[in-house]
């Protein structure tokens, strides 16, 4: 058994800023995720020319896929298991078994709330007029959870290794994922009305009805045209028509 | 109502299953057919934390699939089936002459294994353990989502 004093868990962190960087279909994140773990894996050396770091270091590159701010819990797990002497089915093993659970929970937690609740705190900011402060404030709050959960993920995985399941049981972890939903649904709901508010307050007249006939169509659209149609395409072809009717009439 | 979905992927349980078909299928329960699993309580506590509470999630063996595969099949519940190989969705197959549809939704690069569509890499040997699979009468199609198009084995193996 291997371990490290004083684990360069800073350089592993920086390394896992850039784990969708080499995103493929042949390994998805595991070559990001190789990369994120080597700092972690330099204490395996020492000792028969370095062939179990070589060998740790290619197991951490194999195919993985979750959440990318999740993605250090199983780098550190994975890591801390190496240095534990476990056998390379284990860590093989290890490491698919976290893709689920770190996918799911990842989701839940930021992109069905951390990120749309913080979203719509800034859109309800700058529709009551904060202006740029609500966008900064934004960038802020958001940033720090989310490097907040980043740090927290490879500390975790790094602490507890193969038995990280203990982690992902911490009763504020699952507090946090069944509150977001509906906190997501509370902010986004005050925001809306708000920011269509806003938005529309530079419209006056029969152009202020057509807006809302854009609006009410875009919604039906994309609620009928699910899977085909997104939010950022309707927006584009709208612009798209705007520009058009505002060339021709000018 | 049955299982709905015999699929070989070998992510196991992960957002394309739950999401994406668990929630048209109204899925009630998923039983994942792994021996090393069945074997690992830390692996199946893992496993069990990426599915919603709602749905109940069972564990076995090939040859604990094989006995209880009339069970699951009468239960009223839709349920999805899931394996981590083609050679345990093949072996449990060949144990129990129950599967009749095998639905490949994620086989993605090992050695020895060359890429056949976007999400799916076969070695030679598992090209052929399909068809001859297909040869049984066991219709056989790659689709990693329900709003993909399901793609025949002669398409890709």
């Amino acid at each position: 058994m291997t371990r490290a004093r004083r684990p360069p868990l800073g350089r592993s962190l920086l390394r896992l800023f850039t784990v969708q960087g080499s995103w493929n279909y042949e390994r998805l994140q595991g070559i990001g995720v190789g990369v994120a773990e080597e700092p972690l894996l330099r204490d395996l050396r020492a000792g028969e020319n370095g062939a179990a770091y070589r060998a740790a270091v290619a197991r951490g590159a194999h195919f993985f896929n979750a959440h990318p701010y999740l993605c250090g819990l199983a780098v550190g797990a994975a890591a801390r298991a190496e240095h534990e002497g476990a056998t390379p089915e284990q860590v093989e093993r290890l490491r698919s078994a976290l893709c689920g659970p770190l996918g799911s929970l990842g989701d839940r937690l930021v992109w069905a709330g951390w990120l749309p609740v913080t979203s719509a705190l800034a859109l309800i900011g700058v529709a009551l007029g904060l202006g740029l402060d609500a966008v900064i404030g934004f960038l802020v709050v958001y940033n720090v959870g989310h490097v907040g959960l980043r740090w927290w993920a490879l500390w975790a995985g790094w602490t507890h290794g193969v038995r990280v399941a203990v982690a992902l049981h911490q009763p504020l972890l699952q507090r946090a994922a069944a509150w977001s939903g509906p906190a997501m649904a509370l902010a986004v709901g005050m925001a809306l009305p708000l920011s269509a508010g806003y938005l529309g307050g530079a419209f006056t007249g029969w152009a202020r009805e057509v807006l809302a006939v854009a609006t009410a169509a875009g919604c039906a659209l994309l609620w009928w045209g699910r899977g085909r149609l997104t939010g950022l395409r309707y927006g584009l072809a709208l612009l798209a028509v705007a520009a058009l009717v505002g060339w021709l009439w000018r | 109502m049955s299982i709905v979905l015999y699929r070989v992927d070998d992510r196991l349980i992960h957002g394309q299953v739950i999401v994406g078909w668990g929630q048209p299928f109204h899925v009630g329960f998923i039983v994942l057919v792994d021996d090393a699993v069945r074997a690992s309580d830390w692996e199946q506590d893992l496993y069990r934390m990426g599915v919603p509470p709602h749905i109940e999630v069972s564990f076995a063996s090939i040859a604990e699939a094989a006995q209880r595969l009339p069970e699951w099949e009468a239960d009223p519940r839709p349920g999805i089936l899931l394996a981590g190989s083609i050679d345990t969705l093949a072996a449990l197959s060949a144990n129990s002459h129950r599967v009749k549809r095998i639905n490949l939704g994620g086989i993605h690069h090992q050695p020895g294994r060359s890429q056949r569509l976007r999400y799916v890499y076969l070695s030679d040997s598992e090209a052929v353990k399909l068809k001859e699979l297909a040869g049984q009468g066991i219709e056989i199609t790659a689709q990693d989502v329900p709003t993909a198009r399901p793609v025949p084995l002669e398409e890709f193996a």
